[in-house]
This record gives C-alpha cells, sequence and structure tokens, in this order.
C-alpha cells in the first residue's frame, strides 16, 4: 500500500539531518574524553580499594579528605596564592594596557616583545624563574644568599622554611617560594590580561574622554569615573580567566617549587596530584577533583551571568 | 608660548610613556635573556663558589670582555652529536630530545591540532548555520564542558588508559594521548570557530544554493576558504596548547619513546639539578620554535586569544 504523501526524495532527509551529523563526531569525542571521565570520577569518589577491587565507601572519602591536616593547609595556600596573582596581574595588566594605548612609538614592537611570556609553556616558565635561584648555582643566588644584604642569613628562596603563622594555622604570611611562584605565574599571566584589558579599553568612545576633559576632569577623575566603570566587566571576565587557570594550573608548581619546601607551595591542584599518584588514593583523590570542579563551575556559571548582563546592557 | 609649553609637556608626556614601555618589556625580557646567558656557561662557571653572573672574570679584574669563557657545552649535552659516517653532515645527533621528545610532541601537536580544526570546523558551522531543536541548550553544554576542569578528568582517564592497555591489543599511548586532546581542545574550539563562522554573510551560500551547489559543496567551496583565516588561528591555537601540555602527557605515557618534549625536559631536570647550563639549553631548544611560530603569526594568535576569552 502506498502511503497518501508522495515520499520525500533521500537528499531531503540528508539534508536536514547535516547537522546532526557535522556535530556528531565533536560529541562523541566530547562524551568519552570529558563527559565519561566526570561521571566516573563521581563514581570513583565514593570508593575505596581493596586487595579484590573497589568498594562502596560512602562520604568517607570526603571525612578522611576533610580530616587530614594537608587539605586546609592546601586552600589556604591556594587562596593566598590566587590573591596574590589576581593582584598583581590586574594591577599590572591595567597599568601596561594604560600605557599601550597612548599609541607611542613602536608600540607594536612592544606588544610583540610583551607576549612571549604568554607563548611560553608554564613548565618551561617554572624552570627559566628556578634556574634564576637555584640554591648555591642560581644565577642570583649569590646575591641573595648574601648574608650582608639578606640578614641574617641570607634568602635562599627554594630552600626557606616557612614563617611563623600569624592567624591559627592558615598559612600566613607566605613563604618566600609561593611569593616567588606568585611572581612566575604572574609573569606568564600578564600578557593576556593585558590584551583582554587593551581590546576593553579601545572600545572607551574618544568622544566620552574628550567631552570629559573639556569639562574639566583630570587624569584620576577619568580613569576613576569613566575608564574604569566601561572596562569593569572585562575585568571581572579577566579575574575568572584568572581564578580558573590558577586553580587548575600546576604545571609551575611542578617545575619551579615540586610542591617545596616541605609543603610551603602545595597548592589545591598539587595535592590532588600527590594525593593520587602519590599516595594512591584514587577515592580520596577524586573526591578533591569533584571539590575542584565545584569551585570551577561557580565560577563559570558566574562569568556567564555577569557577560549575559553585560550583553542586555548592550 | 602657551601652546609651546603645552606641545612641549605633551612630547615629554608620550617621552615617559615611550620609556616606561622599554623598561616593563626589559624587565619581561629578563628571565628569558638570563636562561640564554645561563644557557652558554660552561660547567665550571655554574657550580663555582661564589657564584658569579658572567663568566668574564679574570684573576686580575673582575670584568674583563675578552676574557669571557662561553660555550656550547649544554646544548652539546642536549644534542649529544656522535660521529655518523651515513649522515648529512658526518654526525648525528643522539640525545633523547632530538630524537625522541620533540618529534613526538610535533606528532601530538599536528594531530590534535588537524583534527580539533576539522571538527570544530564541522560543528561550529552547524552551530552557526542551523537552528536545530536543542540548538542552544548543545551549545551551552559544549560550554558547560569546559568548566570541568582537566584535573578532574585525568584521573578517570587514567584509570581508563590503565584498564585499555590491558584489555584492549591495538591499544597505544599516542592514539590514547591524542585522543585526551582532542577531547580537551575541542569544546573552546567549537565555539570559537562559530563565532568565525558568524561573521561570514549567508547570502554568499544561499546563491551557491540556488547556482545548484550541494550543502556540502558550499560548506567546502564558500564558507571554508572564506572562514580559512579563523580556523587558521584554530589551529594554531590547539598546536600551541598541545606543545606546551605537561601534565597529561606525564600522567598518560608510560614508555620512553612517546614522551612529549615537556614530559622529557621534567626528565631533564630531575637528571640535571645542578648542570644548570644543560637544563637552560633544553628549555631554549624547546621553547624556540614556538616563540618563532608566534613572532611570525601574532595577529592570528591575537584573533582566537580575544575570541576565546571573552567566549569563555
Amino acid at each position: 500500500m502506498r502511503s497518501a504523501k508522495p515520499r520525500k526524495p533521500i537528499s531531503y532527509h540528508l539534508r536536514k539531518s547535516l547537522p546532526f551529523w557535522l556535530i556528531l563526531p565533536t560529541l562523541i569525542v566530547i562524551i568519552i574524553v570529558q563527559v565519561y571521565p566526570a561521571l566516573y570520577t563521581i563514581w570513583l569518589s565514593m570508593q575505596a580499594r581493596h586487595a579484590t577491587g573497589w568498594e562502596y565507601v560512602g562520604t568517607q572519602n570526603f571525612e578522611r579528605l576533610f580530616g587530614t591536616g594537608l587539605f586546609p593547609e592546601s586552600v589556604g595556600h591556594t587562596v593566598i596564592f590566587l590573591t596574590g596573582y589576581a593582584l598583581v596581574t590586574l594591577t599590572l595588566g591595567f597599568v601596561i594596557a594604560i600605557l599601550l594605548k597612548q599609541k607611542v612609538p613602536f608600540t607594536g614592537v612592544y606588544i610583540t616583545l610583551l607576549f612571549i611570556p604568554w607563548i611560553i609553556a608554564d613548565i618551561i616558565a617554572g624552570l627559566i624563574f628556578r634556574l634564576m635561584v637555584t640554591p648555591d648555582y642560581g644565577l642570583f643566588s649569590g646575591i641573595l644568599q648574601n648574608p650582608a644584604l639578606f640578614p641574617p642569613n641570607g634568602l635562599s628562596i627554594l630552600t626557606a622554611a616557612r614563617p611563623a603563622p600569624w592567624f591559627g594555622s592558615f598559612p600566613f604570611p607566605p613563604s618566600p617560594a609561593m611569593i616567588y611562584l606568585i611572581l612566575a605565574a604572574s609573569w606568564r599571566a600578564l600578557p593576556f590580561i593585558t590584551l583582554l584589558i587593551l581590546a576593553a579599553l579601545q572600545t572607551v568612545s574618544h568622544e566620552v574622554m574628550e567631552s570629559a576633559r573639556i569639562d574639566g576632569a583630570n587624569l584620576v577623575q577619568l580613569t576613576r569615573y569613566i575608564t574604569i566603570p566601561l572596562i569593569l566587566p572585562t575585568m571581572v571576565v579577566a579575574l575568572f580567566n584568572l581564578m580558573l587557570g590558577g586553580i587548575n594550573g600546576v604545571g609551575m608548581v611542578f617545575s619551579l617549587t615540586g610542591g617545596g619546601p616541605g609543603t610551603t607551595t602545595y597548592v589545591i591542584s598539587y595535592l590532588l596530584y600527590v594525593i593520587g599518584w602519590g599516595q594512591l588514593r584514587f577515592g580520596r583523590a577524586a573526591a578533591l577533583a569533584l571539590l575542584i570542579a565545584a569551585v570551577n563551575w561557580l565560577l563559570i556559571l558566574s562569568v556567564l551571568r555577569i557577560t549575559r548582563i553585560n550583553d542586555r546592557v548592550r | 608660548m602657551t601652546k609651546n609649553f603645552y606641545l612641549n609637556r605633551r612630547i615629554w608626556k608620550r617621552r615617559l610613556v615611550g620609556l616606561a614601555l622599554l623598561v616593563i618589556t626589559v624587565i619581561s625580557i629578563f628571565p628569558i635573556a638570563t636562561t640564554i646567558l645561563v644557557s652558554f656557561k660552561q660547567q665550571a662557571d655554574i657550580t663555582r663558589k661564589p657564584p658569579v653572573i658572567f663568566p668574564c672574570d679574570t684573576p686580575e679584574q673582575k670584568f674583563d670582555i675578552k676574557a669571557c669563557r662561553w660555550s656550547v657545552e649544554g646544548y652539546q649535552r642536549v644534542f649529544a652529536p656522535k660521529p655518523d659516517e651515513g649522515s648529512l653532515f658526518g654526525f648525528k645527533f643522539t640525545g633523547n630530545l632530538l630524537r625522541i621528545y620533540i618529534p613526538n610532541t610535533l606528532m601530538y601537536a599536528f594531530s590534535t591540532a588537524f583534527f580539533v580544526t576539522l571538527l570544530a570546523s564541522f560543528s561550529g558551522f552547524a552551530f552557526s548555520r542551523y537552528h536545530f531543536r536543542g540548538h542552544n541548550a548543545l551549545m551551552a553544554a559544549i560550554y558547560a564542558v569546559t568548566g570541568v576542569p582537566l584535573l578532574t578528568n585525568i584521573l578517570a582517564l587514567y584509570q581508563m588508559s590503565i584498564t585499555l592497555r590491558k584489555n584492549v591489543g591495538f591499544f597505544d599511548d599516542r592514539m590514547f594521548l591524542v585522543f585526551v586532546y582532542l577531547g580537551f581542545f575541542l569544546p573552546i574550539s567549537v565555539w570559537i570557530a562559530k563565532g568565525f563562522f558568524d561573521t561570514i554573510p549567508r547570502e554568499l551560500e544561499e546563491s551557491a544554493l540556488l547556482a545548484g551547489c550541494s550543502t556540502l559543496g558550499a560548506l567546502f567551496r564558500i564558507t571554508m576558504p572564506l572562514a580559512l583565516p579563523g580556523l587558521i588561528s584554530v589551529f594554531l591555537l590547539t598546536f600551541v596548547n598541545v606543545w606546551n601540555e605537561f601534565i597529561v602527557a606525564y600522567l598518560l605515557v608510560t614508555k620512553n619513546e612517546y614522551k612529549p618534549a615537556m614530559f622529557g625536559l621534567y626528565d631533564f631536570l630531575s637528571q640535571n639539578i645542578i648542570n644548570l647550563q644543560v637544563l637552560a639549553a633544553a628549555c631554549i631548544i624547546i621553547a624556540a620554535p614556538i616563540v618563532i611560530l608566534f613572532l611570525f603569526a601574532r595577529k592570528i594568535f591575537f584573533k582566537a586569544m580575544v575570541e576565546g576569552a571573552v567566549k569563555g
């Protein structure tokens, strides 16, 4: 029996389903490499390894994780790292972007050269900074370890002991190695942030600035009341980008300090590596991974909210 | 007179800005310059006490430009050239870095970048041109996936690689690694590619379709060539990201023959704790290709960077 409708040619179906076929490979890859592992991590966070295999232990992994002293310490280190990292990078990025916007001669050359640190891998960047202060043999170890310049015993950044904490167990003030890590990480992230802010500065209209200037606003007022409010959304996006990179980036800790001296540069992502591959406690590491993922998601959701608000305003 | 004064002030302001930028640039390049300096020192000058910054001192003088002891010992130890009759220049490089690690990295970076660009252009095109059911939800889902941190997934992927290595005969570390990279760099590339396709006017394709071109034909003959600059930037960005990637390879690759350059460099670190000139030379050798690539194609990089950053 024939259907009442005439059959559509096959090319029509193909054309209608074309977007599906175009997207399918991407979806398969993403499901295998991203979605399935994420679900597996959730499962893993409730398991513990036994001689025969995995066993369900409920929330025990989380409890044990919170119970160790390393976890709160690493969270403290991460907070300090992120604060320093964001402060240094955003401030310097803003200043450099303002300078670059003046369009003095050779600005193009400066931009290109300033960007080289961004293109260098985090593991190489860490190594470069390590080479400068390697105990005894580093290029500047001679100066830093000189007791006359840095009393009482000279300063060996990568082996200096942790200073006594001021507020209970919160690791503040940070160790010299942590400060150096912040410096190195900021060095690498600065170009990217500068470019973001510079791109936002270019959108600040010249007319607005000019009319404010004619009305008698000075440079500080111009910056405070026109430039900063207009580029604030970009600054927030930059801040979240930095936080995401700072929480997840681990390569520099590997090559610069290796978590040391002691545990003074254990950031949370390095702790994950240590628990998982150092202690081979994958269940507990999965619990930690879920916490990191939750923080990531919170950050990304906030970025989405802020950029969407920004779009609506426009 | 007054006019002259303001003009002068303006010129001085510009000069000050230029000077400030020059200083900032020098400071930011400084760590790299020190690495180059260290890479040309010799072992005796590196392990000396007290340490010196320039290897240029003589017993009589603190600094004598003629007495500088520069050497390529670090590079020599990285390359490890050995005489060989059959080779082009009479010797061949036997160092692991040049023989194994860098070719591996090139292979990983090229294949990942190629597949990422291909798949991202397909789905970017589909997302840009078609509005099917679940379009926005799928886009948002792909965006949300970028929020799953790499380290979270590595745990599971590591377990997966162990299971597969045991049970699947044709399992290959290299294939798995490229596949994992593909999954990591694809989501953001889809967004970037969609952004580039959005800027190409639809009318061009429509007129091609009217003229009798097939949909796929229109994609490959009209849209792809126009989107090419954007796709090249996706390619380059992925290439650099894979080249610079460390932790995934470190945890997933088991055999020395499959290690990429960053993993090899990390091995160098543990083997050459005090041979700083070797470490510095290895850093320079691995970073140089990427820096040179960047210097030649910086506009392309900036484009993809801003596109990717604003979106995510």
